[in-house]
Protein backbone atom coordinates (compact mmCIF):
# COMPACT_ATOMS: atom_id res chain seq x y z
CA UNK A 1 0.00 0.00 0.00
CA UNK A 2 2.92 2.32 0.76
CA UNK A 3 4.58 1.81 -2.04
CA UNK A 4 1.90 1.60 -4.19
CA UNK A 5 0.88 5.13 -3.04
CA UNK A 6 4.38 6.80 -3.14
CA UNK A 7 4.51 4.70 -7.28
CA UNK A 8 1.11 7.13 -7.80
CA UNK A 9 2.32 10.06 -6.86
CA UNK A 10 1.09 10.99 -3.16
CA UNK A 11 3.89 12.77 -1.02
CA UNK A 12 3.90 12.51 2.89
CA UNK A 13 3.02 9.00 3.05
CA UNK A 14 2.37 7.91 6.92
CA UNK A 15 1.07 4.78 8.24
CA UNK A 16 0.08 3.34 11.43
CA UNK A 17 -0.66 0.04 12.86
CA UNK A 18 -4.55 0.22 14.15
CA UNK A 19 -3.73 -1.48 17.88
CA UNK A 20 -6.67 -3.33 18.60
CA UNK A 21 -7.70 -5.02 15.13
CA UNK A 22 -8.05 -8.85 15.56
CA UNK A 23 -10.10 -10.94 13.71
CA UNK A 24 -13.42 -12.20 15.94
CA UNK A 25 -13.01 -16.03 14.71
CA UNK A 26 -10.20 -17.42 16.14
CA UNK A 27 -8.85 -19.79 13.22
CA UNK A 28 -9.06 -16.58 10.78
CA UNK A 29 -7.25 -14.26 13.34
CA UNK A 30 -4.45 -17.12 13.27
CA UNK A 31 -4.24 -18.07 9.49
CA UNK A 32 -4.42 -13.69 9.72
CA UNK A 33 -0.82 -13.62 11.93
CA UNK A 34 0.67 -16.36 9.85
CA UNK A 35 0.63 -13.97 6.97
CA UNK A 36 1.25 -11.02 8.64
CA UNK A 37 -2.18 -9.20 7.92
CA UNK A 38 -2.94 -6.55 10.02
CA UNK A 39 -5.13 -2.92 9.91
CA UNK A 40 -3.44 -0.03 9.45
CA UNK A 41 -3.84 3.76 9.27
CA UNK A 42 -2.69 5.54 6.16
CA UNK A 43 -2.75 9.13 5.48
CA UNK A 44 -0.71 10.67 2.51
CA UNK A 45 -1.15 13.74 0.60
CA UNK A 46 -1.70 14.85 -3.25
CA UNK A 47 0.69 17.49 -4.01
CA UNK A 48 -0.16 20.84 -4.83
CA UNK A 49 1.65 20.84 -8.01
CA UNK A 50 0.02 17.44 -9.21
CA UNK A 51 -1.93 17.52 -12.21
CA UNK A 52 -5.45 15.88 -11.82
CA UNK A 53 -4.27 12.30 -14.32
CA UNK A 54 -1.86 9.87 -13.57
CA UNK A 55 -3.60 7.03 -15.62
CA UNK B 1 -6.78 -8.52 -22.45
CA UNK B 2 -4.25 -10.32 -21.25
CA UNK B 3 -4.35 -14.46 -20.81
CA UNK B 4 -3.56 -13.50 -16.54
CA UNK B 5 -6.06 -11.02 -16.48
CA UNK B 6 -8.77 -13.40 -18.49
CA UNK B 7 -8.00 -15.80 -16.24
CA UNK B 8 -8.47 -13.72 -13.27
CA UNK B 9 -11.80 -12.18 -14.29
CA UNK B 10 -13.75 -15.40 -13.03
CA UNK B 11 -12.57 -15.03 -10.10
CA UNK B 12 -12.90 -11.64 -9.39
CA UNK B 13 -16.76 -11.94 -10.94
CA UNK B 14 -17.19 -13.97 -7.97
CA UNK B 15 -15.32 -11.85 -5.64
CA UNK B 16 -17.38 -9.21 -6.39
CA UNK B 17 -20.86 -11.64 -6.21
CA UNK B 18 -19.21 -12.42 -2.54
CA UNK B 19 -18.25 -9.20 -1.41
CA UNK B 20 -21.86 -8.01 -2.13
CA UNK B 21 -23.34 -10.99 -0.18
CA UNK B 22 -21.19 -10.67 2.61
CA UNK B 23 -22.19 -6.78 3.32
CA UNK B 24 -25.46 -6.90 2.28
CA UNK B 25 -25.83 -9.37 4.85
CA UNK B 26 -24.05 -7.45 7.56
CA UNK B 27 -26.70 -4.95 6.78
CA UNK B 28 -29.68 -6.93 7.28
CA UNK B 29 -28.67 -8.94 9.92
CA UNK B 30 -26.25 -6.87 12.26
CA UNK B 31 -26.76 -9.59 14.77
CA UNK B 32 -25.05 -12.23 13.17
CA UNK B 33 -21.36 -14.00 13.53
CA UNK B 34 -19.04 -12.98 11.42
CA UNK B 35 -14.96 -13.84 10.73
CA UNK B 36 -14.65 -9.79 11.64
CA UNK B 37 -15.92 -7.48 14.29
CA UNK B 38 -18.55 -5.32 13.38
CA UNK B 39 -21.27 -2.97 14.58
CA UNK B 40 -20.94 -0.73 18.10
CA UNK B 41 -18.41 -3.43 19.27
CA UNK B 42 -15.90 -2.95 16.63
CA UNK B 43 -16.54 1.10 16.37
CA UNK B 44 -15.59 1.28 20.15
CA UNK B 45 -12.57 -1.27 19.41
CA UNK B 46 -11.19 1.51 17.10
CA UNK B 47 -11.81 4.07 19.66
CA UNK B 48 -15.04 6.22 17.48
CA UNK B 49 -16.02 8.52 20.26
CA UNK B 50 -19.54 7.59 22.53
CA UNK B 51 -20.91 10.60 21.41
CA UNK B 52 -20.71 10.28 17.94
CA UNK B 53 -21.92 6.34 18.61
CA UNK B 54 -25.22 7.52 20.43
CA UNK B 55 -26.09 9.75 18.34
CA UNK B 56 -25.80 8.06 14.89
CA UNK B 57 -29.22 6.23 13.76
CA UNK B 58 -28.78 2.76 15.69
CA UNK B 59 -29.29 0.91 12.24
CA UNK B 60 -25.48 2.65 10.53
CA UNK B 61 -24.07 2.10 13.83
CA UNK B 62 -25.58 -1.81 13.83
CA UNK B 63 -23.92 -2.37 10.28
CA UNK B 64 -20.74 -0.53 10.81
CA UNK B 65 -18.28 -3.32 9.24
CA UNK B 66 -14.78 -0.80 9.25
CA UNK B 67 -11.46 -1.67 10.38
CA UNK B 68 -9.84 0.93 12.31
CA UNK B 69 -11.01 4.82 12.32
CA UNK B 70 -10.12 6.96 9.10
CA UNK B 71 -11.44 10.01 11.23
CA UNK B 72 -8.57 10.06 13.99
CA UNK B 73 -6.16 11.79 11.03
CA UNK B 74 -9.10 12.80 8.39
CA UNK B 75 -8.68 16.60 10.05
CA UNK B 76 -12.19 17.77 8.34
CA UNK B 77 -13.06 21.03 7.83
CA UNK B 78 -16.15 22.51 7.52
CA UNK B 79 -16.99 23.74 3.70
CA UNK B 80 -15.19 20.59 2.65
CA UNK B 81 -15.85 18.00 -0.31
CA UNK B 82 -15.16 14.20 1.09
CA UNK B 83 -15.28 10.92 -0.44
CA UNK B 84 -16.37 8.18 1.16
CA UNK B 85 -14.95 4.97 -0.85
CA UNK B 86 -17.24 2.58 0.38
CA UNK B 87 -19.71 4.22 2.13
CA UNK B 88 -21.52 0.66 3.76
CA UNK B 89 -24.23 1.33 5.96
CA UNK B 90 -23.10 5.14 5.96
CA UNK B 91 -21.58 5.39 9.52
CA UNK B 92 -18.05 7.12 8.60
CA UNK B 93 -20.41 9.17 6.19
CA UNK B 94 -22.54 11.01 8.97
CA UNK B 95 -19.58 11.03 10.96
CA UNK B 96 -17.62 13.44 8.28
CA UNK B 97 -20.76 15.30 7.81
CA UNK B 98 -21.31 16.55 10.82
CA UNK B 99 -17.28 17.72 10.48
CA UNK B 100 -17.59 19.36 7.23
CA UNK B 101 -21.21 20.55 8.01
CA UNK B 102 -23.79 22.26 5.65
CA UNK B 103 -21.45 23.95 3.62
CA UNK B 104 -19.35 20.62 3.11
CA UNK B 105 -20.26 17.99 1.14
CA UNK B 106 -20.29 14.15 1.32
CA UNK B 107 -19.99 11.61 -1.28
CA UNK B 108 -20.41 8.06 -0.88
CA UNK B 109 -19.26 5.63 -3.34
CA UNK B 110 -20.34 1.83 -3.30
CA UNK B 111 -20.96 -1.30 -5.40
CA UNK B 112 -24.17 -2.11 -3.87
CA UNK B 113 -27.20 -0.08 -4.73
CA UNK B 114 -28.82 -0.88 -1.74
CA UNK B 115 -26.44 -0.25 0.54
CA UNK B 116 -26.56 3.62 -1.11
CA UNK B 117 -30.07 4.06 -0.24
CA UNK B 118 -29.29 2.19 3.48
CA UNK B 119 -26.78 4.86 3.55
CA UNK B 120 -28.38 7.89 2.46
CA UNK B 121 -31.40 6.91 4.51
CA UNK B 122 -29.14 6.52 7.54
CA UNK B 123 -27.92 10.20 7.12
CA UNK B 124 -31.28 11.49 6.24
CA UNK B 125 -32.41 10.28 10.06
CA UNK B 126 -29.24 11.71 11.35
CA UNK B 127 -30.46 15.30 9.48
CA UNK B 128 -27.42 15.75 7.45
CA UNK B 129 -26.95 15.00 3.65
CA UNK B 130 -24.75 12.43 1.85
CA UNK B 131 -25.00 11.75 -2.15
CA UNK B 132 -24.02 8.03 -2.94
CA UNK B 133 -23.09 7.00 -6.25
CA UNK B 134 -23.07 3.36 -6.98
CA UNK B 135 -19.78 2.48 -8.57
CA UNK B 136 -16.58 0.71 -8.15
CA UNK B 137 -13.66 2.00 -7.19
CA UNK B 138 -11.37 0.69 -9.78
CA UNK B 139 -13.72 3.38 -12.00
CA UNK B 140 -14.69 5.73 -9.31
CA UNK B 141 -18.45 7.82 -10.81
CA UNK B 142 -16.31 11.17 -10.44
CA UNK B 143 -14.63 13.79 -11.90
CA UNK B 144 -11.31 14.62 -11.77
CA UNK B 145 -9.78 17.17 -8.75
CA UNK B 146 -13.37 17.18 -7.42
CA UNK B 147 -12.96 16.11 -3.49
CA UNK B 148 -10.74 17.26 -0.70
CA UNK B 149 -10.47 14.71 1.49
CA UNK B 150 -10.60 11.01 0.63
CA UNK B 151 -11.86 8.62 3.53
CA UNK B 152 -11.97 5.01 3.25
CA UNK B 153 -12.48 2.20 6.05
CA UNK B 154 -11.90 -1.79 5.37
CA UNK B 155 -12.35 -1.42 1.60
CA UNK B 156 -9.46 -1.39 -1.05
CA UNK B 157 -8.18 -4.62 0.21
CA UNK B 158 -11.18 -5.85 -1.19
CA UNK B 159 -9.99 -5.07 -4.90
CA UNK B 160 -7.39 -7.02 -7.45
CA UNK B 161 -6.46 -4.33 -8.73
CA UNK B 162 -5.04 -2.04 -5.89
CA UNK B 163 -2.64 -0.05 -7.75
CA UNK B 164 -5.40 0.82 -10.16
CA UNK B 165 -8.04 2.16 -7.24
CA UNK B 166 -4.60 4.19 -5.87
CA UNK B 167 -4.36 6.21 -9.00
CA UNK B 168 -7.97 6.73 -9.00
CA UNK B 169 -8.29 8.04 -5.73
CA UNK B 170 -5.15 10.55 -6.72
CA UNK B 171 -7.18 10.94 -10.14
CA UNK B 172 -10.37 12.42 -8.07
CA UNK B 173 -8.28 14.44 -5.27
CA UNK B 174 -7.52 17.69 -6.04
CA UNK B 175 -4.40 18.82 -6.06
CA UNK B 176 -3.32 19.64 -2.50
CA UNK B 177 -6.16 17.06 -1.26
CA UNK B 178 -5.74 14.63 1.16
CA UNK B 179 -6.51 10.97 1.89
CA UNK B 180 -7.25 9.27 5.22
CA UNK B 181 -7.73 5.74 5.17
CA UNK B 182 -7.70 2.16 6.85
CA UNK B 183 -6.94 -0.64 5.36
CA UNK B 184 -5.55 -4.28 6.17
CA UNK B 185 -2.36 -5.05 4.34
CA UNK B 186 -0.23 -8.50 4.93
CA UNK B 187 3.18 -8.63 4.81
CA UNK B 188 3.40 -11.67 3.02
CA UNK B 189 1.93 -13.03 -0.23
CA UNK B 190 -1.87 -14.61 0.62
CA UNK B 191 -1.32 -18.39 -0.84
CA UNK B 192 -3.22 -19.43 -3.57
CA UNK B 193 -6.20 -21.00 -1.74
CA UNK B 194 -6.96 -18.01 0.16
CA UNK B 195 -6.72 -15.83 -2.68
CA UNK B 196 -9.23 -18.05 -4.62
CA UNK B 197 -11.32 -18.72 -1.82
CA UNK B 198 -14.41 -15.57 -2.33
CA UNK B 199 -15.25 -15.77 1.45
CA UNK B 200 -11.65 -15.31 2.80
CA UNK B 201 -10.82 -12.69 0.39
CA UNK B 202 -14.50 -10.55 1.52
CA UNK B 203 -13.61 -10.87 4.54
Amino acid sequence: MFRLLEESGFSRVRSAVVPRFRFRKGATQDAAEAYGVKAVMVTALKPKDAGPRTS
Amino acid sequence: MSGAADAQAPLEAVLKDEILRMYQEVADQPGGTFHFYHGREAAELFAYEAEWLDRAPAGAVASFAGVGNPHQRSHLQPGETVLDLGSGAGLDAIIASWQVGPTGRVIGVDLNPSMCAKAQAHVAIAGMQMECREGSMENLPLPDGSVDVVISNGVINLSFQKRRVVQELFRVLRPGGRMSITDIVSAKQLSQSIVNDPKLWAS
